[in-house]
């Protein structure tokens, strides 16, 4: 349908200038950095639901690479004085390197014990870094991250006008490269394995191998944002493996749909900017967590094709 | 490595299995009933441990310990009750239950653990234990209340073991974990075992924070760290076993012991999970599980 096609590339188009736009408009500081955090949250939640949504993988651990990248760059950064960019991108490669470990045991696993290794992971990884003190500061944190530059201009001028740019084009990259992940031979595989995976098998794909890549690209993603979050805060703090982070960019998953790489996105920008906002509320600064909770629930219980759905996107369309 | 070094690992390893063969059993419990996972379980540990803290502490209702206790172990029952009522009971039906309870039970986490904070506040707390003083154990010395807890957990994990063996109650929730069609067509209430099922095990939950919250100190995030060390032993152990998950328990406890004691704190935690990789990639069904369900 050339129609239908050229409606999605205008809409793809006039979200893209909007976003483009938007630090010219606003500003303010403060909603500027909500859109930062809400673009990073976006790569985490979209990037998860390749592995959650598309693969099936009942994988629980997904913010601790996230963790692990905050953690690998912002120790890159500042320890070995690593040029923060470069210390970014290995905050991605050391996430895929640690999901590549939790993928040895969990490619053999099945249902419930996948999720029991994830998460015991995730703890695993609070409790290490919080006792390697000397080193990631323990449950001080990370402070001090040396932070980017470009071509001389430094990204602390201008009210945070330069890190919008980067977060959002590492969100508009980060979601092409998932879209276009789920669209290959590879995304199909991983989806008819989720869907049926003794057929699956029967043709022949490589189920442990599926997995393990699925695993490690999704880590790829989370570990960049984590990067990026390390040299934007300027601190690596292990709240980052915190269960309320894990149910806020969860809940992204879930309103936005599983299986729809824009969904997440979309969620992510809503609870963020929500969330945020609570946060600032008296006596929700915590509070706000217990309203996220039982958003989850209410979500499972009456859209448990994500709030999205609702708004006739097409969010299930791929076979959820 | 003296006999002195034997007897303290063996000891501490003790009261570390003997808390983890409570809370696990519980999940196993829950498991193999009503085919669920509750991470809620280490907030509902919690739980029960501020319960008790509010009906006892002198800046609370200052209520004798037993009554206390009690009073707390019913509370938890009624709260387990409540979960099992609205975040698992609507999805009993549905083919997902098992990923879509994991994040209901985990949004109870959340809410147990913020409302914890919410209500008592984020400042340590600590229960007066069971039993004062200090007992000599094969040459190591413990407080009288871990000691207690070496001896209740044996007596009520046999406790639980026997109800479900012998009971009516107990082999209808034997009958409903291996088959609820079957189950329901000879006339179990399967509804109801599922509900008293969980109920117990959140009874279960709320005695082990009960019990070492005069130990450790209480904090609204006191139960993470037993959650997860159950994770640990429900994975070793193969999740549909009761024994299975009882011996695991023990196991691992004298073995975290002896982490502790030859590579310190910090590092026990790494190597555990490192083992349990290495028995995952030999076993994907746990030291002592069967088929997974």
């Amino acid at each position: 349908m050339p129609v239908a096609f050229n409606m999605k590339t205008l809409a793809i188009a006039a979200v893209l200038i909007l976003g483009l736009l938007v630090p010219v408009f606003v500003e303010d500081t403060y909603v500027r950095h909500l859109f930062i955090i809400a673009f990073i949250y976006a790569i985490v939640a979209a990037s998860w639901d390749l592995s959650l949504g598309y693969a099936g993988i009942f994988n629980f651990g997904h913010v601790a690479f996230f963790g692990i990248g905050v953690y690998a760059t912002g120790l890159c950064a500042k320890l070995l004085g690593i040029d923060p960019w470069i210390a970014m991108l290995i905050g991605g490669v050391v996430a895929s390197a640690a999901a590549a470990v939790v993928a040895l045991p969990v490619v053999r696993l099945q249902g419930i014990y996948v999720v029991l290794v994830t998460f015991a992971f995730s703890q695993l990884v609070l409790q290490f870094v919080i006792s390697q003190s000397q080193i990631t500061g323990g449950t001080q944190g990370l402070v001090r991250v040396p932070t980017i530059e470009l071509f001389g201009y430094n990204f602390l001028r201008d009210y945070k006008f330069g890190y919008y740019y980067v977060a959002f084009a590492l969100l508009v990259i980060s979601t092409l490269c998932l879209r276009f992940i789920t669209r290959t031979d590879f995304g199909l595989s991983i989806r008819a394995l989720r869907d049926n995976e003794d057929y699956g098998l029967a043709r022949g794909i490589p189920i442990g191998l599926q997995r393990l890549k699925v695993l490690v690209a999704s880590a790829f993603f989370a570990g960049i944002a984590g990067g990026f979050f390390a040299i934007y805060l300027r601190v690596a703090s292990p709240e980052v493996f915190n269960f309320s982070t894990m149910a806020l960019i969860l809940s992204m998953v879930l309103v936005g749909g599983t299986s729809s790489i824009y969904g997440p996105v979309i969620a992510a920008l809503a609870l963020t900017f929500i969330s945020e906002g609570l946060a600032n509320v008296d006596g929700l600064a915590e509070g706000r967590f217990m309203l996220v909770a039982i958003a989850m629930v209410l979500v499972l219980l009456f859209f448990p094709k994500g709030l999205v759905s609702v708004f006739g996107k097409r969010a299930g369309k791929s076979g959820a | 490595m003296t006999m002195d070094m034997i007897s303290a690992i063996l000891v501490s390893g003790l009261v570390l299995g003997s808390v983890y063969a409570l809370m696990a059993s519980g999940l196993s419990l829950v498991w193999t009933t009503l085919g669920i996972f509750n991470f809620a379980h280490g907030s509902l540990m919690a739980l029960g441990a501020y319960f008790a803290w509010t009906m006892t502490d002198a800046a609370g209702l200052n209520l004798w310990l037993g009554a206390g206790v009690a009073i707390a172990v019913a509370g938890m029952v009624g709260v387990g009750i409540l979960i099992e009522r609205t975040v698992i009971r609507p999805f009993y039906d549905d083919k997902d239950i098992l990923l879509i309870t994991v994040m209901t039970t985990l949004a109870v986490m959340i809410f147990l653990e913020k409302g914890i904070q919410f209500m008592w506040g984020a400042r340590l707390k600590q229960l007066e234990p069971l039993v004062p003083g200090q007992v000599n154990l094969i040459g190591t010395t413990i407080s009288a209340q871990e000691a207690l807890i070496i001896v209740l957990a044996p007596l009520l994990l046999g406790a639980l073991w026997a109800f479900l063996r012998y009971s009516n109650t107990g082999r209808g929730i034997r009958a409903v974990g291996q088959n609820p069609a079957a189950a329901k067509l000879i006339g179990v209430d399967v509804s109801k075992l599922f509900i008293l099922t969980f109920a117990l095990s959140a009874a279960l939950a709320g005695l082990t924070g009960i019990l070492l919250g005069s130990v450790r100190f209480i904090t609204p995030t006191f139960g993470a760290e037993p959650l997860v060390k159950a994770l640990i032993i429900v994975i070793f152990g193969g999740l549909g076993s009761l024994s299975g998950t009882i011996a695991a328990a023990y196991i691992i406890g004298v073995v975290e012991a002896a982490l502790i004691f030859f590579v310190g704190i910090y590092w026990a935690p790494s190597m555990l999970f490192a083992l349990l990789i290495a028995v995952l990639m030999l076993r994907p069904q746990g030291l002592f599980g069967k088929t997974v369900r």
